[in-house]
């Protein structure tokens, strides 16, 4: 179970506002992608939901347990976990150590070391660096890192932002491959920030589209790849008709 | 008489102490951006802790009087005590402060401490026997040692390597060094903030009260502004050894003991009471040269 409900939630840093007013739900085993130009408040949504930024007004529900006010380290006791824009690995951390910072929260102690393989199985390259400091792996390598770290948890909601930041094209397939393997496997719930509309569309799912701290869109990604309204958000109504 | 190993022996004392010291400042900041100035009186209070609080000139002992196996648990636990009641009252709520604030109220914590010392004990400095038997020389290599500066030396690598067996092997340890690097990722992944910066708080405390009773055994002397010294001396090697970098203030602890005997021992008679000042223009030149610390950690920067 892992049903997300975002209730009028409003964010701001000072006075300046990141997020105004944004309403969704997420169904269970959902694969959403959050796409929009920069500034569009997507990083700030995934940090109101996990509880790095507090809200100013609005309501986060997870299975109708209301995460407003808890602090992250609860949250993510409610088995959601964030895979943060940048990776934020622990660099001077070896990386079974970063695998194995998440696994405070288990009860199932017993599985850990099975569920350590299993990732070292998807991702053979942590395996065979396990020792390794994990500052030393390639941005590549330091995703997968992050995406493991965070599996590690055994979370039932994924938290991912921009994993294609910085990575090449190649590297960015492996990576949504990956991520799509886990979520059939795992029947996990994942929520994608990306700002390319081109590879939400490829990968598949719904896409909610941000402007402005706002929902401008939400709808197939593969429709909205064809639609203005992407333009529209990226670029302004009026740029969006001259492109036409 | 035999002065390098004298020297060499002092040299190490010397360092383990500013190192142990040096520490205790590198644990707390590296979970939560905070010098501690209030270290020096958790060490000064772990000194009172062993006399029975009165301000008669004369120091009779209380916690001094039990035996080792007793008196050093117990003072190890008060210095634990004293920095996580300094972290519930005080830190805990300046969580978001900045490190600046943070900072300067650890400063008016510390003069709370010392004038509460002060109220209890009266400022003037009382002399006790903590030990004196360690202070009887012992020959080693053709040197006449102190037992007390091997013991001392013994005591560093002892909780050198306790603290690095911590560190790397408990569920706690690899909490805190997570923490120390990223603390907002490390709640990310359901790291209780609070329960490791209290780790880090005890143990800074601790090691304050190991520093106590070296200092006192060694000098024979309860002041209330004992801490103060040794506080500056053991942030500077935080600074050098690169803030928040544990290997690194060990390093530096031990690097500053060591130029510290050098010098008194090397320098020309009339400029040696001017020590400190070659000492701490070293400090700025090296500085000026590494600013970031010698001991920097490694660039953690995520690579593209």
């Amino acid at each position: 179970m892992s049903k997300l409900g975002i209730f009028d939630v409003a964010v701001r840093y000072g006075k300046v506002p990141a997020l105004s007013d944004v309403t969704f739900t997420v169904e269970e085993g959902e694969r959403l992608f959050i796409s929009g130009p920069n500034g569009a408040g997507k990083s700030s949504l995934l940090k109101a939901i996990c509880g790095a930024v507090a809200t100013a007004h609005g309501r986060i529900e997870v299975d109708g347990v209301v995460l407003n006010g808890r602090t992250p380290e609860a949250i993510a006791r409610l088995g959601l976990t964030m895979v943060p824009e940048g990776r934020e690995i622990f660099g001077t951390l070896t990386v079974e150590e970063n695998l194995r910072v998440g696994t405070g929260i288990r009860r199932d102690k017993a599985v850990i070391e099975t569920d350590i393989d299993e990732i070292y199985q998807s991702f053979p390259i942590l395996k065979e660096r396990r020792n390794a400091n994990a500052g030393a792996l390639s941005g590549g390598q330091q995703q997968m890192l992050a995406i493991g770290r965070g599996l590690m948890t055994n979370p039932k909601l994924m938290l991912v932002d921009e994993p294609s930041l910085g990575l090449a094209p190649n590297i960015v397939d492996q990576v949504y491959e990956t991520l799509v393997n886990l979520q059939n496997d795992r029947g996990l719930t994942l929520i994608i920030v990306e700002q390319s509309s081109a590879r939400a569309a490829r990968v598949g799912g719904r896409m909610l589209l941000l402007r402005g701290g706002a929902v401008v869109g939400d709808g197939d990604a593969a429709k909205f790849a064809e639609s203005d309204l992407l333009k529209e958000a990226y670029f302004g109504q009026d740029q969006a008709e001259d492109a036409i | 008489m035999n002065a390098i190993p004298q020297l060499l022996f002092d040299a190490l004392s010397l360092g383990g102490i500013y190192a142990m010291a040096a520490l205790g400042i590198a644990l707390i900041f590296g979970v939560m951006k905070l010098v501690n100035f209030a270290h020096g009186e958790y060490i000064a209070f772990c000194v009172f802790a062993l006399i029975v609080p009165s301000t008669d000139a004369v120091a009779v002992m209380f916690l001094g009087k039990a035996p080792a196996i007793i008196l050093i648990p117990v003072l190890l636990l008060i210095g634990a005590a004293i920095a996580v009641a300094s972290e519930f009252f005080v830190f805990r709520h300046m969580r978001n402060a900045t490190p600046v604030a943070m900072m300067i109220s650890s400063f008016a914590l510390g003069f709370v401490i010392q004038n509460t010392l002060l109220l209890i004990y009266s400022s003037r400095p009382k002399a006790i026997s903590l030990w004196p038997e360690l202070n009887q020389p012992v020959s080693v290599a053709g040197a006449s040692i102190p037992l007390l500066q091997i013991i001392v030396i013994l005591t560093t690598l002892l909780v050198v390597v306790t603290l690095a067996l911590l560190l790397k092997r408990t569920r706690i340890g690899l909490e805190m060094r997570a923490a120390a690097e990223n603390f907002t990722m490390a709640r990310l992944l359901g790291v209780r903030a609070n329960a490791v910066i209290t780790g880090a708080f005890a143990l800074s405390g601790a090691l304050a009260a190991a520093v106590a009773l070296i200092m006192v055994t060694q000098t024979g002397v309860a002041d209330i502004r004992m801490g103060g010294q040794i506080m500056l001396v053991a942030f500077i090697a935080t600074v050098i050894g690169g803030l928040g970098s544990l290997p690194g203030a060990v390093a530096a602890g031990f690097l500053i003991g060591a130029v510290s005997v050098i010098l008194q021992g090397f320098l020309p008679l009339e400029v040696r009471p001017f020590r400190d000042a070659f000492l701490y223009t070293l400090v700025i030149i090296s500085l000026l040269l590494r600013p970031n610390g010698l001991f920097a950690p490694k660039s953690t920067k995520p690579r593209v």
